[in-house]
């Protein structure tokens, strides 16, 4: 059998539009047909039902509001046309084949440790989306308390996070974690994309991030978004050889606004973009101390044996444009 | 939680040698969390994916069968059958993210879990996964990702790019589960 193919989306485009560079953090592809196609809603608004089922201290109605916030938290970017609209209550569960979008809690043993969890099903002739679904791991406990509650995973950022992941994007490793013996906890981030949820209690999770709305405003732009934003590309080199799967990140250090990307081919080729024009720093980092599946399906093997470094000197990014391509070396670790 | 906030969090983000990650939304575990947790541990080579509808005819999982070498924890047999959700069936696709993805030969290390006589999955999805792979300089395997572990009590950032945490060998990966677990009789 097969892998899956959602692929992600940015390898073929890189090498079919080696002038124009459209991409950054990590949109979904899916292969059909022999080519990949991105992995995005076709028709909006997104129309999803909600399950008629709460949990302890979480009404059904409780469950739809927080849901109904993390969707309008994305749809009310001025730089992005995607929109969602609610239908209605539903005895149908999360990740059934059905046809529908049905968000709501489930139990599921095999996803212990998983906050929230989404899928898709995807037409492999077409690459279109026939379904998406999100469930919210029941085991757990749930607020949808304003200010949050100590002890409790907060359900309106856990859906911002699956909410995004729905609309077509994939994980950012924008955000810092610190372990001590036996735990291990986020200590901040820069996307609601960022894989490991805050602690119990914090409501950090429900705002959208430069590298959130660069995301989604790539694949459903509006307004001036393409004519204000710019682009950067280029490789990533060790030993004059293409490394594959390394995080760049661009800082611009004007608006101080951070967005990642990651080196996709094995040529080391990336582009980030989405980006605020000014002056931009790059930084380059292994993906060292995560699961590979987490970013990436099949793909070349991901090279994280480099220190971190940076481009030696600031990249103005054009708004409306791209740079001129750029080669970060990094070196053996 | 660690004050790393509003505007000095894109600097402090940016300039500390930092950051980390893991999969769709998770309570993150560590690795003695995770060996804890798991029913077995098993290494050993994937030698069968099978798609199928699940019992309930709802959804798509695969059946994942692996030839086992040897086992960290646990025992369930020389071949050990386990479940991964989503899998393609006819004209379509279902994808859980962060499900983890095999294919067959590959050598692996997993953390599996069960509730009551059910077939075994893998513990925390992509988070109970370790891939096994020669060491392009030497041929030794190693054993990716790098295993998040720390014995102090203070709190300390997992640094990505620390030469310190590299890929460990396998005989060595064996050894700190071993640890873990005696740790814990």
């Amino acid at each position: 059998m097969r892998r899956w193919h959602v692929v992600y989306f940015f390898a073929g485009l890189l090498i079919c539009t080696a002038t124009t560079p459209v991409v950054a953090y990590l949109k979904f592809g899916a292969a059909a047909n022999g080519r990949t196609v991105a992995l995005r809603w076709a028709q909006l608004p997104v129309r999803y039902f909600v399950t008629d089922r709460g949990v302890p201290g979480v009404s059904t109605v409780q469950l739809q509001n927080a849901i109904d916030r993390a969707f309008r938290t994305w749809q009310d970017l001025p730089s992005s046309a995607v929109t969602y609209q609610f239908v209605g209550f539903t005895r149908a569960e999360p990740f059934d084949d059905d046809g529908i979008v049905t968000l709501g809690f489930q139990d599921r043993p095999e996803l212990e440790g998983v906050l929230g969890s989404t899928g898709f099903v995807i037409d492999t002739f077409t690459g279109a989306i026939v379904e998406a679904d999100i469930l919210f791991n029941s085991a757990f406990p749930w607020s949808v308390s304003a200010a949050g509650e100590p002890g409790q995973f907060d359900l309106q950022s856990i859906a911002l996070h699956e909410v995004g992941h729905l609309s077509g994007l994939g994980h950012s490793l924008l955000g810092e974690t610190e372990l001590t013996s036996g735990r291990r906890r986020v200590i901040a981030t820069e996307s609601v994309m960022f894989p490991i949820a805050f602690s119990p209690g914090s409501i950090e999770g429900r705002t959208l991030r430069a590298d959130d709305i660069a995301g989604i405003s790539d694949l459903y732009p509006d307004g001036n978004f393409l004519a204000r934003t710019g682009s950067i590309s280029g490789r990533v080199t060790k030993n004059d050889r293409g490394v594959f799967g390394a995080h760049v990140v661009a800082f611009n250090t004007r608006t101080g606004a951070l967005v990642g990307g990651f080196s996709l081919t094995s040529s080391g080729d990336f582009a980030i973009a989405g980006l605020d024009s000014g002056p931009t720093l790059l930084r380059v980092e292994p993906l060292d101390d995560a699961a590979v599946d987490s970013f990436f399906d099949e793909s070349p093997p991901v090279d994280a044996a480099f220190g971190v470094t940076y481009f030696e000197r600031l990249t103005i990014v054009p708004g409306g444009g791209s740079t001129n391509p750029v080669e970060i070396r990094v070196r053996s670790q | 939680m660690v004050g790393l906030r509003a505007g000095s969090l894109a600097l402090a983000l940016f300039f500390s040698v930092t950051s980390q990650t893991h999969a769709t939304v998770f309570a993150p575990a560590d690795l003695t969390q995770l060996v804890l947790a798991a029913r077995a541990i098993v290494h050993g080579r994937i030698v069968d994916l099978r798609p199928q509808l699940t019992d309930d005819h709802r959804r798509v999982d695969t059946l994942v069968t692996i030839d086992v070498a040897t086992y960290l924890k646990g025992d369930l047999g020389s071949m050990v059958t386990f479940r991964v959700p989503g899998g393609e069936l006819g004209r379509y696709r279902t994808v859980v993210l962060d499900a983890p993805h095999f294919g067959v030969g590959e050598e692996v290390v997993l953390l599996l879990s069960a509730r009551g006589p059910s077939i075994p999955y893998v513990l925390g999805l992509t988070q109970g996964v370790f891939r096994v792979a020669p060491d392009p300089v030497t041929g030794e395997r190693r054993v990716t990702p790098a295993p998040l572990v720390r014995e102090g009590a203070d709190w300390r950032p997992v640094v990505r790019g620390d030469p310190a945490r590299q890929s460990p060998l396998l005989t060595d990966f064996a050894r700190q589960v071993q640890s873990i677990l005696g740790a814990q009789r």
